[in-house]
């Protein structure tokens, strides 16, 4: 088999971002995320051995703030002059599986069921995934319950596996050819021992819980379960697959922008109407919404979850409001018919 | 920690039974052994929920304003640090005093759950060993400054040399490095406005922030807008922050944000002298930066 010996990571790393932005999961200082490889300064971590990093990869496909276009005002006329699709080559290092599902989940809202968002198509085409493979869930995974993968990611170019001194490269499409032929010449035909998978410490049985919610909108239980949050947007920050995002302008005069940053149903603005009504007014009926998409609207459209399982919400949240405690409960709550 | 609990589930059971309150805010164990939330308990039955322990760290006085629209007796259980946001909160007049039947708890020092649960759940690198939270090593006030009965004895400050020393460095500063400083700093923000959330001294029904017309700050996470965001909340703080220092504490991506909140009580002390921030509750006074005089020495500007 294809080995890259992690004594040549680092010469794969540079000689990848040659041609290629390349994110590798990393400590920086107090932060972890997935940062430009040209970023590492000394100090900064490599995290690939580590189970995850805080922030997810998403940011590479769907930045924080996007710009979108650049637009000119003369009289009642607005002018377009210029539109900023980025198709620079990407290649996402190291992605774990519930990571890359997060991005399987946002190919489905922005590239399917009849329109095609330029600004993202243009980025997840030129983006290669290479993941990295999990054989030792953490204490709050449960990728397994949500449909991914963990050992075997779907939607990966190539799949990296920890074999102690080496990762294991394995090709999985045209697009991993493209990045493998790059570093080639690092790469050795080599027999190693895989590891072996450890089984998951979260039990969670998703089965029948969306279909179930959609009896649930009334439900008691939402006052139980939100009576701690805050209403803060760390867990849809945080989140891999939480894509909603808020389309706004900047002008100087007649000049300006258009672009789009990560918005949150966590935040009192995003449902707030122009006539200032809110129909997601309370904390609530926020709260809900997010665990509804979560885990009953978005299967009811694309027949799979939008949580991925990765358990980040569940740590950085200061109020311990915890997914899979609300799967539980779902599951054990009693409906009147 | 346990004889606090049950002193707390006992008084909180007389209460209910003798009607004094309709809800009792504490504290009820999380979902690991190091986790704990705020709690509201709505009924006798639901005393046995309430615990205190070394993880007791969130500030409850934040849950007051849930109810602060509406007309339930309260019982809340506060540390030094909560205490002090239930004063703000009354200075504010976002909730009347005959409203609340507070128990004081001198505090100990507590652990931070989040730091617990970022070692335990694996991601980015492994923390050492837990010891008291960095919030309540830098203490000043562990013991309750309003209360109708104290549960433990008193607790000594546990804040060790010069409180603004980081202050003083930061001010030594070339105007320029100081620059880079909050640059750096402040651009890893992912504007999730968890310390604005946790934040028990921003009650404002509707923030600066949430505001759209106009809108004061913009919405990309840049230097500017991060920048514009992180000063002016802070700025708003002057003179309110009661420093329980929850805004750094959840804060996700590291930021020092006491750093900012210690500048301004520092400035304010030195500006207008005085009590800082609910330290001491007097009926109708009001902090500093909250009162208008028309005979103020200084110009408007």
């Amino acid at each position: 088999m294809k080995v890259l010996s992690k004594t040549k990571l680092e010469a794969a790393l540079n000689k990848l971002s040659e041609s290629n932005e390349v994110f590798v999961p990393m400590q920086k200082k107090a932060q972890s995320g997935y940062y430009p490889w040209t970023s590492f300064v000394s100090g900064d971590e490599i995290m690939l051995e580590a189970l995850n990093v805080y922030q997810s990869p998403k940011g590479a496909v769907l930045p924080q703030t996007e710009k979108m276009y650049q637009i000119k005002q003369g009289g009642m006329e607005i002018k377009i002059d210029k539109t900023f699709e980025d198709d620079h080559p990407t290649i996402i290092f190291g992605a774990r599986g519930c990571d890359v599902k997060g991005i399987l989940a946002m190919d489905e809202v922005f590239l399917t069921r009849g329109y095609e968002d330029s600004f993202y198509k243009a980025r997840r085409s030129a983006n290669t995934i290479i993941a990295n493979a999990c054989y030792e869930p953490g204490s709050n995974c449960f990728c397994n319950a949500m449909e991914v993968n963990a050992v075997d990611p779907a939607g990966a170019d190539v799949i990296l596996r920890d074999a102690g001194e080496a990762f294991v490269w394995e090709v999985k499409t045209e697009k991993g050819e493209a990045v493998t032929a790059i570093i080639a010449d690092l790469l050795e035909e080599k027999e190693v021992q895989l590891p072996q998978s450890k089984p998951f410490n979260q039990k969670v049985d998703y089965s029948g819980v969306a279909e179930k919610l959609k009896t649930m909108f009334d439900h008691p239980l939402w006052d139980k379960l939100s009576a701690s949050c805050i209403n803060c947007g760390m867990c849809t920050f945080v989140c891999p697959s939480c894509y909603c995002f808020d389309i706004q302008v900047k002008m100087w005069g007649e000049e300006g922008y258009r672009f789009r940053a990560w918005d949150s149903c966590m935040f009192e603005e995003y449902s707030r109407e122009a006539g200032g009504g809110n129909p997601r007014g309370a904390s609530k009926e926020r709260f809900r919404q997010r665990f509804l998409h979560k885990l009953e609207f978005f299967t009811e459209r694309y027949g799979t979850p939008l949580c991925t399982g990765c358990g980040r919400c569940m740590i950085v949240c200061p109020t311990d409001v915890n997914i899979v405690r609300i799967i539980d409960a779902v599951k054990e709550a009693e409906v009147n018919a | 920690m346990k004889e606090i609990t049950s002193k707390l589930q006992e008084i909180a059971t007389r209460l209910f039974n003798e009607g004094k309150i309709d809800v009792f805010l504490a504290w009820e164990k999380g979902e690991q052994e190091f986790q704990t939330k705020s709690y509201i308990a709505h009924s006798v039955d639901d005393v046995k929920n309430i615990i205190f322990n070394e993880y007791s760290i969130y500030n409850v006085s934040n849950a007051l304003l849930k109810l602060r629209d509406g007309h339930e007796k309260i019982g809340i259980a506060v540390k030094g640090c909560d205490s002090r946001g239930v004063v703000r909160l009354l200075e504010d007049l976002q909730i009347t005093r005959d409203r609340l039947y507070i128990i004081g708890i001198p505090c100990p020092g507590l652990k931070d759950p989040l730091a617990a649960a970022r070692s335990f759940g694996g991601l980015g690198k492994k923390e050492s060993d837990q010891g008291l939270a960095k919030k309540c090593l830098e203490c000043i006030q562990p013991n309750p400054v309003i209360y109708d009965e104290l549960v433990g004895p008193e607790q000594t400050p546990r804040q060790q040399g010069d409180r603004f020393a980081q202050v003083r460095e930061i001010e030594q500063m070339s105007a320029d490095e100081r620059y880079k400083f909050w640059e750096d700093t402040l651009s890893t923000c992912i504007r999730c406005y968890a310390c604005r959330q946790v934040c028990v001294a921003c009650d404002c029904r509707t923030c600066i922030f949430d505001e759209m017309k106009p809108q004061w700050v913009g919405r990309e996470t840049n230097t500017t807008d991060n920048m514009m965001y992180h000063l002016v909340k802070h700025a708003h703080m002057a003179g309110r922050c009661i420093e329980c220092g929850e805004c750094e504490r959840v804060c996700p991506v590291g930021i020092p944000l006491m750093l900012l909140n210690r500048k301004l009580i520092k400035d304010v002390g030195e500006l207008f002298g005085g009590t800082e921030a609910g330290l001491q509750y007097t009926e109708g006074a009001k902090p500093a930066l909250s009162v208008f005089k028309e005979n103020d020495p200084d110009n408007f500007q």
